[in-house]
């Protein structure tokens, strides 16, 4: 069976929060992204931060600006000065950070019209804080104006990578993203096949802040994400579906249509980075399933090629109103499923779906698969001494990846 | 171009850039502006800072603010220590205070975050104190500084209280995601300690409790019969969230402290309580309380409908139960 090559494994944190003790990332990687981490190393989950958790699974303007810091932070750790006498003990720890000159100036002076040209070297440079600050600047510039907006998005047509990456993300960022005419300009440009397929996916991207997206939008990237001729950009629209149902489901709006859709893209997509994309991204929002969304998600389980996706449609069936239909789907699709990383998905998310009462469906998973026994024991100790919350329960496991599935290649 | 014609903010910025080399030519206001990349120094960038502080620009100052704190690991440190020393404005001080704890947490040692630490705990400005205390947010301040937390809570400045009300429950959130015992024994301890009780019930209302120790479950015991009313919804809060051992206690206290209590917002308090340390099997429980304050039998119907879902988490629950309150 071919497999997913996995996607790139998150960088924490976003690129605008204070870097955090080396003790922080232990205790946000090992006790919040491991709780719902699907047996690739890309979580989706938004709890404990209050910005927005990076959504990621390839390499984005967002991420490589990430990445780039990462590197200016550590990037000199192993070089060793020729000259010095004694090299260890001189060796730079850390690359110097950049400061420019007259850039007081630039930012009192600059406008929309003279953006592109007063940044030039800017853009040009490898300095992620400079480059971050452009976003940032020009999101202001734009505000809420729609001229504003349009013309940043005309630039992105024709603009080299690195420009591009800054106008996209802060056309995303800006208020005027939100005016009808220009959200319909960036959705008509995203969808050009006269473009590219990576700058449509980066055009597409800066939808992923929209408060909700209508039904005939909801069609036309449902249609786009599916199609064979979208390549990456289909990825991209995928995403940004996703992503728009999370802010729509966060102000209480029903997750159902975008679900829909995605389903859609993950049953009929023929690429499979595109349907574990449309497969695995609702876990961010984390909807209850209604009856519709847990027939189609149990269908995946059966008949979805790549093990990855597999594991994905189980965790967003943990949530459902209807948790024994759940349990016994898991229960049925346990034995004809070869993949042990898969197994495990459905026993550990049997108890994510009914808790203690998922006991006896895990004892019977373990008596088809003894590598699960000793894991059985654990959940039925924890839940012997009390813990419901699936959080602690998970959190009280001694080892939250025991059959080595978390970074599995 | 004469410089004495120029605008006043251009000359100050020729006079002090951070970065401006011997000879560079003058600036116009109507020429493009050149940034070239420079080295960057302690002096250099404090100039930048200050100047900074006038821009309109929230992003522009957002940028100087994490280039300080990237620069710190690689600046001078005495000359940091010094900028820190010498800096009276609580804003600059605040900069600088940051910078010296992120030296910390890159693993550059401790001192320095001690440094801000002291500051927080002893400058004779208030407004410094409350500084220096918001620079130590998000940090690894609470591994490093001992009682500091218990002393900040009592500062005689509401400001710096509340300031390290605020660190404590962010740190406790955002570094250490809820899960980590010393991080929230700290916190207990420091809302224990404060004499202010909107600190105490805000610090309580706001962690997690889920790893604290038995000797901080007691603590929090203690202050169920506080004579506040929001310290006793903070501490039925949180004793909603205790860790396994402790939840039989728990929730034999609230259900009994349920009918003696006369506050709305504790008994409100106390039904979450309840709902968190039993999920499903709380129902029985909430079906006995919710006629004895008809002010709250919504409240109890909306907990019994989200906790019949079977949720399994309680982020989960939490959010069926918003629901549920917005679809009456």
């Amino acid at each position: 069976m071919p497999r997913v090559p996995p996607p790139r494994p998150s960088t924490p944190g976003d690129t605008t929060s204070p870097p955090a003790p080396t003790k922080a990332w232990r205790w946000r990687l090992g006790a919040v992204g491991g709780l719902l981490l699907l047996g690739v190393a890309w979580g989706l989950w938004p709890a404990a931060r209050e910005e927005e958790a990076p959504v990621v699974g390839a390499p984005r303007p967002e991420q490589e600006a990430s990445t780039e810091r990462e590197a200016a932070r550590h990037g000199a750790g192993q070089e060793v000065s020729a000259e010095s006498g004694d090299a260890l003990a001189a060796a730079p720890r850390y690359d110097p950070t950049t400061c420019w000159s007259d850039l007081a100036r630039f930012d009192e002076g600059v406008r929309v019209d003279t953006f592109r040209e007063w940044a030039a070297p800017l853009l040009a440079s490898r300095d992620p804080l400079v480059r971050m600050y452009l976003k940032e600047r020009l999101t202001e510039l734009i505000g809420g104006d729609a001229g504003r907006a349009l013309e940043v998005l005309s630039w992105t047509k024709e603009a080299g990578p690195k420009e591009f990456k800054v106008f996209a993300m802060a056309l995303k960022d800006s208020e005027a993203v939100h005016r009808p005419e220009v959200a319909r300009g960036i959705l008509d440009l995203g969808l050009d096949t006269a473009l590219e397929p990576e700058r449509r996916a980066g055009v597409l991207s800066a939808l992923d802040t929209q408060r909700r997206l209508s039904a005939e939008t909801l069609t036309r990237l449902t249609d786009f994400a599916k199609d064979p001729a979208s390549g990456e950009a289909g990825w991209a629209a995928a995403r940004t579906l996703a992503r728009v149902m999370r802010n729509d489901h966060a102000r209480a709006a029903d997750a159902a249509p975008y679900l829909d859709g995605l389903l859609t893209i993950g049953q009929e997509s023929l690429d499979e980075h595109v349907r574990y994309m449309a497969l695995s991204t609702p876990m961010e929002t984390a909807p209850v399933l209604d009856a519709r969304a847990v027939g189609r998600y149990a269908q995946v389980l059966t008949t979805e090629g790549s093990p990855d996706g597999r594991g994905a449609a189980a965790h967003n069936l943990a949530l459902s109103e209807d948790p024994r239909r759940v349990l016994e789907t898991f229960e049925r699709a346990f034995g004809p499923e070869q993949d042990v990383c898969v197994r495990w998905a459905l026993f550990r998310f049997s108890a994510r779906a009914a808790g203690r009462d998922a006991l006896p469906v895990m004892a019977r998973m373990a008596l088809t698969d003894p590598r699960f026994q000793t894991t059985y024991q654990d959940f039925e100790r924890i839940y012997a001494s009390g813990v419901m919350d699936f959080e602690r329960v998970w959190l009280s496991l001694p080892d939250q990846d025991p059959y080595g599935c978390l970074h599995r290649d | 171009m004469n410089r004495r014609h120029l605008p006043v903010w251009v000359s100050l910025w020729l006079s002090s850039s951070p970065c401006l080399a011997a000879g560079a030519p003058d600036a116009s206001v109507s020429r493009a502006p050149e940034p070239r990349a420079q080295a960057c120094s302690v002096e250099g960038l404090m100039d930048s800072i200050r100047r900074g502080l006038q821009s309109g620009s929230p992003a522009y100052q957002r940028y100087l603010r994490e280039l300080l704190k990237e620069s710190a690991v690689t600046l001078p440190e005495a000359a940091l220590r010094e900028a820190f020393e010498r800096e009276t404005a609580p804003v600059m001080v605040e900069h600088l205070a940051a910078a010296l704890a992120a030296r910390t947490d890159r693993g550059e040692g401790v001192e320095t975050l001690r440094l801000v630490a002291k500051r927080a705990l002893g400058d004779a400005d208030p407004a410094v104190r409350a500084a220096a205390t918001r620079a130590l947010r998000r940090t690894s301040a609470e591994e490093h500084t001992g009682d500091m937390y218990q002393r900040l809570v009592r500062d005689a400045s509401p400001e710096v209280r509340a300031e390290a009300a605020t660190n404590l429950i962010e740190d406790n959130q955002y570094v250490y995601a809820g899960a980590h015992g010393p991080a929230s024994d700290v916190a207990v301890a420091a809302a224990v300690a404060s004499s202010d009780p909107a600190v105490t019930a805000r610090i309580l209302g706001n962690i997690s409790t889920a790893p604290i120790s038995a000797e901080s479950a007691q603590r929090i015991h203690a202050l169920v019969d506080s004579d506040d009313a929001r310290v006793r919804a903070a501490a039925v809060t949180a004793l909603g969230g205790v860790p396994a051992a402790q939840m039989e206690r728990a929730r034999q206290v609230l259900a009994t402290r349920y009918r003696d209590e006369t506050d709305v917002g504790v008994r409100s308090a106390i039904l979450q309580g309840l709902a968190r340390l039993g999920f499903s099997s709380a129902i029985p429980e909430l079906r006995r309380l919710r006629g004895v304050d008809p002010r709250l039998t919504g409240e109890a119907d909306a907990w019994i409908q989200a906790l019949s879902t079977g949720l399994q988490e309680w982020s989960l629950l939490l959010r069926e139960k918003q629901r549920v309150g917005q679809a009456h």
